[in-house]
């Protein structure tokens, strides 16, 4: 088991509080490809954001190697999400002054790893997820399938434990997006990278190893 | 470039204000220590009309680092004019008259450099006097209705002294200086005031040139030394009286407006970096996903307002000690209280430089602050 959700809750304070997320449990293991699935407004975003530590839970745990990461502090998370986890935004999130070269050897910048180093791990990955002519391109002169994948190959550059996609080919046609999935598939089996992707493609269970449910808030059995 | 020209500004801003002040002071310093004054002013003992230690006296020069002392008669006199000696119109007044002793008084004052029309006395020269251009008039002085109206060089004016004793004398010149107290003095010889006043060589004050001016203090105990315990002796600056809360004045405007003045390079950076902030949310919300840490972000925030900071500390100091300073040297401006130029200290320069440095931090860390603590969901779908 690589993360474990107890008893997680999200609610969002206001004159009506909305509840989004109600006493959430699962666990994911090792080198599983799942999909948080459900209707707009479910709550399948929401988790994924508490898991990724990009937000903070109302109540709850969420445990990985044994640690309790709500409890992070707001230094210890950012480090966390450096060094352990690898986002994939709907909007691909790419800096748009960065070529995708840039973007793939910041985090490699800011763990401290020597120039050299990191221009040859992100010259690699990028070849890896196919880009390997676009290595000096800017986010405004690739289609929104490279832009997505450089993402991928941004959240993937320092070895995430967990990679977290969040709608990745909401944006993208067809092809592109079955481009980005068969991706995924492919760096799940080859590396065993566990991910687990918000989608509300009913295709895409294809995919993935299992697929969790959601239903306002809740996991559906 | 317009954030650079507005720091630029505002450390010029800073610095000339400070400094023009600082100008104002130093000239009226320097017209009281040059024209009035001298560093030191020996006045007698309580109850005591005059200096009567001799030895003392003549021992002052012989003081290493003192340029020279002169010892003045002072007396209150009535002067009067009668233009057209025709005893109707006489123009008159009361005028403080000192004598010198012209070898002496070169050495400490610069009246002799100051003579508008005529010439200065000799130091044969027994009924002959010089005016000020406040007692003589026609001179574009501020008090001309106080004045005798008019004199030219030769004109013949009546003295008569505080012990009624009346001499006419000769006007052999009249002096002009920045310092309207000065220019209502009329000097007469040292022999001429003695037989006046009918003493020798004693003194109503002695004034004390030194080298060094600030070490008035060291001076004034080696002069204590010499057997004046009894004598009232101060520096300049004791004695400026209305100048002096001039200065006070004018140290205290300054220091406000360099405050207001930091103040709006402050609130002009902090504009700039909040634009920044706010056009950049996404990608700090980016950055913090990706795992950057906070301090880092806060950090390059405020290292582009020390930038800003920086450049216009550089071209501000650039453009005060190329082209104002050397511009003030060689066209100083007329002021009433003397010639002022732009007196900029190490210690303005160091002031500002550090004022627009804090202010560029402080206006920088804020916004910045802000927005690195914005929470990274709503930075990214902003």
């Amino acid at each position: 088991m690589i993360i474990k959700v107890k008893n997680l809750k999200k609610t969002y304070e206001g004159k009506v509080p909305t509840h989004a997320l109600k006493n959430i449990n699962f666990s994911v293991n090792k080198g599983e490809f799942v999909a948080l699935m459900g209707r707009s407004g479910s709550g399948k975003s929401t988790l994924l954001h508490q898991l990724g530590l990009l937000d903070m839970p109302t109540t709850g745990e969420i445990i990985m190697d044994g640690i309790d990461l709500v409890k992070f502090s707001e230094k210890e998370k950012s480090d966390f999400r450096l060094r352990k986890l690898g986002y994939v935004f709907q909007s691909y999130a790419l800096l748009p002054e960065l070529t995708a070269l840039e973007s793939v050897y910041l985090p490699l910048m800011l763990l401290g790893i020597n120039k050299k180093e990191y221009i040859k791990k992100a010259s690699d990955i990028l070849a890896k997820v196919g880009l390997g002519d676009r290595l000096h391109h800017l986010p405004k002169e690739m289609s929104g399938g490279e832009q997505q994948r450089v993402a991928i190959a941004r959240a993937l550059v320092n070895n995430p434990t967990i990679l977290f996609a969040d709608e990745p080919t909401a944006n993208l046609d067809t092809e592109s997006s079955e481009i980005i999935l068969k991706l995924f598939k492919k760096l799940n089996k080859e590396i065993g990278q566990t991910i687990i992707m918000v989608t509300h493609e009913p295709d895409d269970k294809k995919y993935v190893d299992r697929v969790i449910w959601l239903k306002d808030g809740v996991i559906e059995d | 470039m317009m954030t650079i020209l507005i720091m630029t500004l505002a450390y010029v801003n800073i610095v000339f204000i400070s400094s023009i002040f600082g100008g104002i002071v130093e000239a009226m310093n320097n017209e009281s220590i040059n024209n009035q004054y001298s560093n030191i002013v020996i006045e007698p003992a309580i109850d005591e009309r005059y200096i009567n230690n001799k030895e003392a006296m003549q021992l002052i020069d012989t003081l290493p680092g003192v340029v020279g002392s002169s010892k003045h008669y002072n007396d209150k006199a009535f002067i009067s004019y009668d233009e057209y000696k025709d005893r109707k119109d006489i123009k008159s007044g009361n005028w403080v008259i000192k004598s010198v002793d012209i070898d002496d008084e070169i050495k400490v004052t610069q009246i002799h450099e100051s003579i508008i029309k005529g010439s200065y006395l000799d130091s044969t020269d027994r009924d002959e006097i010089i005016l000020g251009k406040e007692i003589a008039g026609g001179q574009g002085g501020g008090l001309e209705h106080l004045s005798l109206g008019g004199i030219l060089i030769g004109d013949k004016i009546d003295v008569r002294f505080s012990n009624n004793i009346k001499r006419t004398y000769t006007v052999k010149g009249i002096f002009s200086v920045k310092n309207t107290q000065v220019d209502q003095m009329a000097f007469v010889t040292k022999k001429e005031m003695e037989s006046v006043l009918n003493v020798h060589n004693l003194a109503s004050e002695v004034l004390v040139k030194i080298e060094n001016t600030g070490d008035e203090d060291d001076y004034i105990k080696d002069i204590k030394m010499l057997g004046l315990h009894d004598e009232d002796i101060k520096k300049w600056d004791e004695l400026m009286g209305f100048t002096s809360s001039a200065s006070k004045s004018f140290t205290m405007i300054s220091v406000i407006l360099g405050v207001i003045g930091t103040i709006v390079a402050g609130v002009t950076i902090f504009i700039i970096i909040f634009v920044s902030v706010v056009n950049k949310r996404k990608q700090i919300g980016i950055l913090k996903a990706i795992g950057m840490m906070e301090n880092t972000i806060i950090l390059s925030f405020v290292i582009q307002a020390l930038f800003y900071g920086v450049i216009g500390v550089i071209l501000g100091a650039s453009v005060i000690l190329f082209i104002l300073r050397p511009l003030f040297i060689t066209n100083p401006l007329d002021f009433p209280v003397g010639w002022v130029s732009l007196k900029v200290t190490f210690n303005i320069i160091r002031i500002s430089n550090i004022s627009l440095l804090l202010a560029s931090l402080i206006g920088g860390f804020f916004p910045a602050f802000r927005g690195a603590k914005e929470s990274i969901l709503k930075s990214i779908w902003s």
